[in-house]
């Protein structure tokens, strides 16, 4: 059964040691993570991260210091989490497609005392990163840093493995782990004891309409709670496999893949793989049953000349529909029920228990609120409940909602009765069924991801000098993309493809805008009243062809 | 009245620059100005970011009353790091339940007071906790704790004072300040949170009816780990810009010779400690000329005091940081409304509630307090949110009262079994959970009783075949020393326990029985 409150009394462990120290006791040798050619059993997990959390305990980390990881999908990443979240430590998961720049501006926004982190991902080296972003960072001197740029952090730890990076042992996962000997294991399950379901796991990073992006706080037994709900309404049970590529960094992956796996007691495979033939041939090999995330994450598998000759039929349900097997892919996607999940929600928080196609008339249905949710549409402009069909603001209020965003006080985040404005907008039918409308405020959501217009215009003025707006435009395979007019002075020349190669170095590549069109500052679309036409803008923005 | 800055490290320093002449803290032998107090906690700060405590860091201190209680509480502040006040009153094993509770990084303590020897305690509680201190390993009993030190013997090193600087930048409104331990409902001390916005704008909110401004010399003896003197003291006469005098172990004569020497403007130290000081053989010679209304009547000419109940009830908890309703304590209330709070502070809903149903009552009628606003606690330790808070954002506070049709507060007693004791909050269930932890004891009843004279006691009914004496020196080891009952009654047959038919002790028996036969221990 599903539940309203996070505190049941049924035998759900709510918080992460407790719930791990259950899933190992009833199936130890089973994987719990598969990525690529790597596996992590639920013993293993459990090994591999006491031994991380004894080394962490005696580098002086304790229950609630800000640990960041930054890791790309593997069993590092959930090690690392799992080590952090035993101490009652909180962890502070990375974006890998961070630039420098990003990645010190995260650390300092959020407090963060410790990092974990991998040497480099694809192409980003994460030590060369870290030493351009913090002056005088000597890596070759024991720690502990003192920097005035991230005032809180004391302690990085790279993950060198396969890297030709030398660093001081004070600096290295290595020297981290040859720590843990210095104390008893007893500490560690001490410590563990002391966790609380109402003890922080977790700030995830998320970009709203301001230009610092947000930490949303998720503590461990709302979350908790909130995926054995989720996990109720999609059947996610013992035996299932779930594949999902969605990054352990954002909500999708933490909360709906990689938390959702462990509170099911399940299996969760994930690929790295840079080509198409090498994800599908991690689904061949591992046969998933399950497969979620952003489908356009998946698109390109479909495309691989191979894909009509592999066997992808173990996959039975999900909404990756471009790789599910033609007898259970809708025929009309729309008409399935899809989800709606938000940093703020702990992923899903719109969504139904029913797969089966659905009447014409619930076309684009999201479903309805989930379990310990109450939702609630509101006019945008004096906050009045709205009718059947009227288009309004989507606000939420639940338990399982965030604690918080980091460094906001409650009373800016919820009104005085506990609501929380989403900034979707969305309209319901008769039947309580949700319908997406657009977003309140500017964010641009893109693949998955949320892109802040404020955040990618500062970036422009930073590199350039430039004036810029930024806009999400509608795009069939990203949901939006993100376009920018830039304002080029009288005579001035704008070299495009330097602007590109620098936004590249200052933003995270999903961020950097597809679509760049200039144009002489007096042929902005502007109205009467002096302000931005955005209608114009989004047109303009839309119908030019420089894709880039 | 809002704050001026709505954190610690922006207040201080804003103390610092334009009121830096003026005395921070004041007592009996020693004294600050702001722009020391603000000079020498970003030392000891510099001090503790050498030794490892960074931004919310659950820091405690465990000192009495003083100037250093001062300089190092506002040391672990301004660098973000989170304050853990501890009650030098506690026994070693509460200390420990609340070091966990609050999972408290980094012990500060005072090694000796008033004859107790407080690392002795906690080592003799916990063999090997301050070695393992020592040579920074941990300690299965408290996994949190990384350091231990005496404040006396802070680490000498230093890290540079920018990096101070970086840290104070760093701290928000909504940054947690403080974990205040009060008595829980089910007995063992609960751990409230507080951020520094709103523990800034709630002090804030009550200066106008404390009648605290500039320049204030405000007398607080209440000790600075409770709200009382972290709250009503410390965090009063910063927002304020006023002095606090304050001691650590009050005395009538020092207390007398403090008060004159300091021209104190506002006496708010305990009611019968204002009637023991009037009633000291050196009040007549002293010169209190300087005491305004607002302080308590007893020390002021007779032709200044306020009649009884003419003022109000200040009224409030740890949970909202102060009081949260009451008005000008130097003006006396509309005759009609003598015996009341007053009218609630600005940014606080407070309503009267059924509590069963959570239907809002009209004016006049009797119900729970329900509080709504920015300036409560963040939360309590280990609960989470939606145990604290009711779904539509409201605090429960356990307290029955009344609002009167002009919104004035009534208030009337306390829903749970909790008890006031001498101005302490004692819970029977925590005193019998210590009782029965003892060897000797297999049954044991607490509650209050009238005493024949005086305030309320707290008794106890013991079945045991030990002595009065033995079980009360046993439990004087694991209780505060106000909660230890002082009336006795034990026996060997548990027939003379009091039951009602559902087999529950019947506590009015047991008052009367306690009353009767209790007796206080032979010393």
């Amino acid at each position: 059964m599903t539940s309203p409150v996070i505190e049941a009394g049924d035998d759900l462990p709510l918080t992460v040691p407790a719930l791990l120290a259950a899933r190992v006791a009833l199936r130890p040798d089973q994987v719990f993570l598969a990525v690529d050619d790597t596996t992590l059993t639920y013993a293993e997990a459990d090994r591999c991260s006491a031994e991380l959390a004894r080394a962490l305990l005696v580098d002086g980390a304790s229950a609630g210091t800000r640990i960041a990881l930054l890791h790309p999908n593997g069993p590092e990443f959930v090690t690392a989490w799992l080590a952090v979240s035993r101490l009652g430590a909180v962890s502070v998961p990375l974006s890998t497609f961070s630039t420098s720049t990003e990645l010190v501006e995260l650390l300092r926004g959020a407090d963060v005392a410790v990092l974990l982190a991998a040497s480099g991902y694809r192409s980003q080296d994460y030590v060369a990163s870290l030493k351009a972003g913090i002056a005088d960072l000597d890596m070759t001197a024991p720690p502990p840093l003192f920097s005035e740029r991230v005032p809180s952090l004391r302690r990085v730890r790279f993950d060198l493995e396969g890297s030709d990076h030398s660093l001081h042992a004070g600096w290295t996962v290595s020297g981290l782990l040859a720590l843990a000997s210095a104390i008893g294991g007893d500490v560690v399950g001490a410590a563990e004891s002391a966790v609380t379901p109402a003890d922080r796991m977790v700030v995830v990073h998320t970009s709203g309409s301001s230009s610092q992006p947000k930490g949303v706080i998720h503590t461990h037994g709302a979350l908790i709670r909130h995926l054995d709900n989720l996990n109720q309404l999609r059947r996610y049970r013992p035996g299932e496999i779930l594949f999902s590529n969605s990054p352990f960094f954002w909500i999708g992956g933490l909360a709906y893949a990689l938390l959702g796996t462990l509170v099911a007691g399940a299996t969760l495979v994930c690929s790295n793989a840079a080509s198409a033939a090498g994800v599908l041939a991690v689904l061949e090999r591992r046969r998933p049953t399950m497969v979620n995330g952003f489908a356009a994450s998946v698109a390109h598998v479909s495309q691989d000349p191979t894909f009509s000759s592999r066997d992808l039929s173990s996959i039975r349900r999900g909404n990756l529909y471009p790789i599910m097997p033609a007898d259970v892919r809708p025929a009309d996607p729309e008409l399935r029920h899809a989800m709606l999940g938000m940093t703020e929600a702990g992923s899903v928080c719109l969504a139904s228990d029913d797969e089966s196609e659905q009447p014409e008339s619930r076309r684009g249905s999201f479903g309805r609120p989930v379990p310990g949710f109450e939702a609630s549409v509101r006019h945008t402009d004096d906050g009045g409940e709205c009718g059947s069909g009227e288009v309004g603001e989507l606000w939420f209020r639940s338990p399982f909602l965030m604690e918080g965003y980091d460094g906001r006080e409650h009373h800016e985040v919820f009104d005085r009765f506990g609501w929380f404005r989403t900034g979707d907008l969305v309209t319901v039918d008769d039947d309580g069924f949700f319908y997406f409308r657009g977003r309140a405020n500017d964010m641009i959501k893109t693949a998955g991801a949320n892109v802040s217009p404020s955040e990618v215009e500062a970036a422009i003025l930073e590199v350039s000098g430039l004036v810029a707006h930024v806009v999400g435009v509608e795009d069939h395979h990203r949901g939006q993309l993100v376009a920018a007019l830039v304002c080029a002075p009288a005579d001035a020349v704008v070299d495009l493809d330097d602007l590109g190669v620098r936004l590249r170095q200052r933003l995270s590549t999903y961020k950097v805008p597809r679509r760049i069109v200039v144009v002489p500052e007096d042929e902005v679309p502007m109205m009467s009243s002096g302000k931005l036409d955005l209608r114009a803008l989004k047109k303009l923005l839309s119908t030019d062809d420089g894709t880039r | 009245m809002r704050p001026e800055a709505e954190t610690i490290p922006a207040l201080l320093s804003l103390r610092g620059d334009v009121e830096g002449d003026a005395r921070a803290v004041v007592t009996a032998n020693d004294s600050v100005t702001y722009a020391e107090l603000n000079r020498v906690s970003t030392g000891v700060a510099s001090r503790l970011v050498a030794d490892g405590v960074v931004k919310g860091d659950r820091v405690a201190l465990l000192a009495p009353n003083g100037v250093e209680w001062a300089i190092i509480a506002y040391a672990v502040l301004r660098i973000g790091a989170v304050l853990v006040p501890l009650s030098t009153l506690l026994r070693p094993p509460e200390l420990l339940a609340q070091i966990t509770s609050a999972s408290v990084s980094t012990l500060l303590i005072i090694p000796e007071f008033r004859n107790r020897q407080y690392d002795k305690d906690l080592e003799h509680a916990v063999p090997g906790l301050a070695s393992a201190m020592r040579s920074r390993r941990r300690h299965p009993s408290a996994p949190s704790l990384r350091r231990l030190w005496p404040i006396d013997a802070l680490p000498l090193r230093s890290a540079p004072e920018a990096m101070v600087h970086a840290l104070e930048a760093r701290v928000r409104p909504a940054d947690d300040l403080t974990v205040l331990f009060t008595s829980g409902s089910r007995g063992a001390p609960k751990g409230v949170i507080h951020t520094h916005g709103a523990a800034l704008r709630a002090v804030a909110a009550g200066l106008e009816a404390r009648c605290v401004g500039r320049d204030e010399r405000l007398y607080i003896p209440m000790p600075l780990f409770w709200t009382g003197g972290l709250a009503g003291g410390l965090l009063t006469a910063l927002v304020a810009g006023a002095t606090l005098l304050t001691e650590a172990e009050p005395e009538p004569s020092g207390t007398l010779e403090l008060l004159q020497r300091e021209h104190v403007t506002l006496f708010r130290g305990w009611p019968d400690q204002a009637r023991r000081l009037a009633a000291h053989p050196a009040f007549a010679e002293a010169d209190l000329s300087s005491l305004r209304d607002g302080s308590l009547g007893a020390l002021l000419p007779p032709e200044r005091r306020p009649a009884p109940e003419a003022r109000p009830n200040l009224f409030g908890m740890t949970e909202t940081f102060g009081p949260y309703c009451g008005d000008r304590l130097d003006t006396d209330l509309p005759a009609a409304k003598f015996g009341s709070c007053g009218r609630p502070f600005a940014d606080i809903d407070v309503r009267i509630v059924e509590p069963e149903t959570g239907t809002e009552l009209p004016a006049g009628r009797q119900g729970e307090i329900w509080l709504r606003g920015p300036n409560l606690l963040r939360g309590i330790c280990g609960r989470v949110r939606s145990s604290v808070f009711t779904a539509d954002g409201s605090y429960r506070t356990g307290d029955l009262g009344r609002l009167d049709e002009d919104g004035y507060l009534w208030y009337i007693g306390r829903m749970d079994d909790m008890v006031k004791v001498k101005g302490a909050t004692v819970y029977p269930s925590e005193v019998e959970a210590a009782l029965l932890s003892l060897d000797a004891v297999r049954q044991a009843y607490v509650t209050d009783i009238a005493a024949a004279v005086g305030p309320r006691e707290v008794g106890a009914l013991v079945v045991s075949n030990a002595s009065v004496e033995a079980i009360h020196g046993a439990v004087r080891d694991r209780l505060s020393a106000f909660k230890v009952p002082t009336r006795w009654l034990v026996t060997d047959e548990s027939e003379v326990v009091p039951l009602l038919a559902s087999g529950k002790v019947d506590k009015t028996a047991l008052q009367c029985l306690l009353q009767d036969e209790g007796r206080p221990p032979r010393s």
